[in-house]
């Protein structure tokens, strides 16, 4: 696929808007562990590129495919390595705080499937499947 | 290099830049208080915008750099084999400024401490800033090194003029001539850079300038990132063009003949790129936060000194001395941990006790493979240090071609979390 239609993908997302936060004296649960995903999957889960976008995903989605990479014996991948650093419980953390960011019911959510498959370059050809599908 | 990567790269930084330009989060929570940041690099910049983003309009943030914009260490050993241009990795404020940043340009001199709860950094030719934090992310200083002017033997290790000045001279450099490299001691800036600038420039000279070499001068005992990696590359894929000397100092340099005089004998090159010993930004260190050492010696769960007396005074990013390692990608990371501590401390509470940081990123070896390295640090309260996660620790099994395109997605999304 071209990377000017992802582009205008992108920039399109950007207009949605996202639900303010409550105010609240603590920081959401979650947040800062999260934040430590944002340098490769972008600032608030949302990617520019190949590398999968969290936001639009669902807490369990997340949370299952992280815990299929943390458990995989496949160590030639960076989120496979990755995600062999957080317990169970960050992991769960990390998925409920990028699900909260959720619009609900948002595009870009609509990539189910995917996360049953992360072995060797798998994932690689994931993203580019994911991407085709927001294409069409 | 390969052009529909770097095209790619290009339309992704604009994206990002784009994407940027709206405010995500409307903070109705009533913090306030005063940051000044000191340094607008990786970890600079990143604590600026988070502070904003999770902090809200009531939390005052300045921050100070000496240049109008940033240009990245990260991905400028590609502008030396002319694979990128300076100007696609350099990085304004402007986004960082809608999001109610102060930006002051100028040189940060000095910190006093006028109230008991009151910070005043001082900024040449301008009005001193107050702030109840501080935070000092100025990167690294080079140790000196006898004879060595960088003027003449560029480092390019801060991205900019120095950059520019040794992909000149690799570039006007006579076939078949020698280039060398001096790699420091660690802990120095970006470990697999050394190595993954002998490669690109290796590949480099193989294309264009046939029957030149390299010869890396490591004051270390064996290569210090990605050993599998790099060796591999140096005795196979850049085989009788690399050549690495462990246990090689460097003890003084001639500037005019470009000559490395090292403990394992001296070396004359065309071209010496001397990437000398490091130490903490010189602010840091005048402003007695690195106490006996090089590095400053912060508590891992806000960043703050623990030098006695400078509670409210944070250090990020390279010239902290937590042993994590020096690279844009964990600045990043330390970045958010301290802007998370800093914003709690404003609402009366304590850091979170269990922070987490990362680190990843992508080397290229050839003009269209690379390799990466990854690893993730938790905090040991026992020990109150971060501590490696051994089974997220990792290099690439071998460079390929998908990391390469890899590469360029990981730095744009960096570039964005940082930046935009």
């Amino acid at each position: 696929m071209s990377a000017n239609r992802r582009v205008i993908l992108i920039l399109l997302s950007s207009l949605i808007p996202t639900i303010p936060l409550t105010a609240e004296a603590a920081p959401p649960p979650g947040r800062l562990l999260a934040s430590q995903c944002a340098q490769c999957h972008g600032t608030n889960g949302r990617a520019v590129g190949d590398i999968d976008s969290l936001s639009g995903e669902s807490a369990q989605e997340i949370y299952e495919e992280v815990l299929e990479m943390k458990y995989s014996p496949d160590t030639n991948d960076i989120m496979h390595r990755q995600a062999k650093g957080y317990s169970d419980e960050q992991i769960r953390l990390i998925a409920d705080y990028y699900g909260s960011l959720n619009t609900g019911g948002g595009s870009g959510g609509g990539d189910d499937g995917d996360h049953g498959d992360h072995g060797d370059r798998g994932d690689r050809g994931d993203r580019d499947d994911r991407d085709d599908h927001d294409d069409d | 290099m390969n052009t529909i990567s770097r095209r790619h790269f290009l339309k992704l930084t604009g994206a990002a830049a784009a994407l940027a330009a709206t405010p995500i989060y409307l903070k109705a929570q009533s913090l306030s208080g005063r940051v000044v940041v000191v340094g607008g690099g990786f970890a600079g910049a990143t604590l600026a915008k988070y502070l904003k983003l999770w902090g809200g309009a009531g939390v005052a943030v300045t921050l100070v750099d000496a240049n109008p914009a940033h240009i990245s260490c990260i991905l400028s050993n590609l502008v030396l084999t002319n694979s990128l241009n300076l100007s696609q990795i350099t990085f304004n404020y402007a986004a960082l400024q809608q999001l109610g940043v102060n930006f002051v340009q100028g040189q940060a001199t000095g910190l006093e401490k006028p109230t008991n709860s009151t910070w005043r950094v001082q900024v040449t030719g301008r009005t001193p800033l107050d702030c109840e934090h501080v935070v000092l992310a100025p990167g690294i200083e080079f140790q000196p090194v006898a004879g060595w002017d960088p003027n003449k033997i560029p480092h390019a290790w801060q991205a900019g003029a120095q950059t520019t000045l040794l992909k000149q001279q690799i570039q006007t450099m006579r076939a078949g001539g020698l280039f060398i490299m001096t790699v420091p001691p660690k802990p120095y800036r970006c470990p697999p850079g050394p190595y993954e600038r002998a490669c690109v420039v290796a590949d480099y000279l193989k294309r264009t300038k046939p029957g030149s070499k390299v010869i890396v001068l490591d004051a270390n005992p064996s290569i210090v990132a990605e050993p599998e990696t790099f060796h591999r590359a140096f005795t196979q894929t850049h085989a009788g063009v690399i050549e690495y000397h462990p246990n090689a100092a460097l003890l003084a340099v001639d500037s005019d003949q470009r000559i490395a005089n090292t403990s394992v004998g001296d070396f004359k090159a065309d071209v010496l790129n001397v990437i000398a010993p490091q130490k903490a930004g010189a602010l840091v260190a005048s402003a007695g936060l690195t106490g006996a050492g090089l590095w400053a010696p912060v508590n891992p769960l806000n960043y703050e000194s623990t030098i006695a007396g400078m509670a409210g005074v944070h250090i990020i990013g390279d010239s902290q001395g937590t042993g994590q390692p020096k690279s844009g990608h964990i600045a990043n990371a330390e970045a958010k941990v301290c802007a998370d501590a800093i914003l709690r401390a404003f609402a009366g509470e304590a850091p979170d006790p269990a922070p987490m940081t990362n680190s990843a990123c992508y080397s290229p070896i050839t003009s269209n493979t690379a390799s990466w390295l990854t690893a993730v640090y938790a905090y040991n309260p026992a020990t109150k240090t971060m501590d490696l996660v051994p089974p997220s620790f990792g290099e690439a099994a071998s460079p390929t071609r998908d990391n390469y395109e890899d590469m360029f997605d990981w730095a744009a999304n960096l570039f964005a979390d940082t930046f935009a």
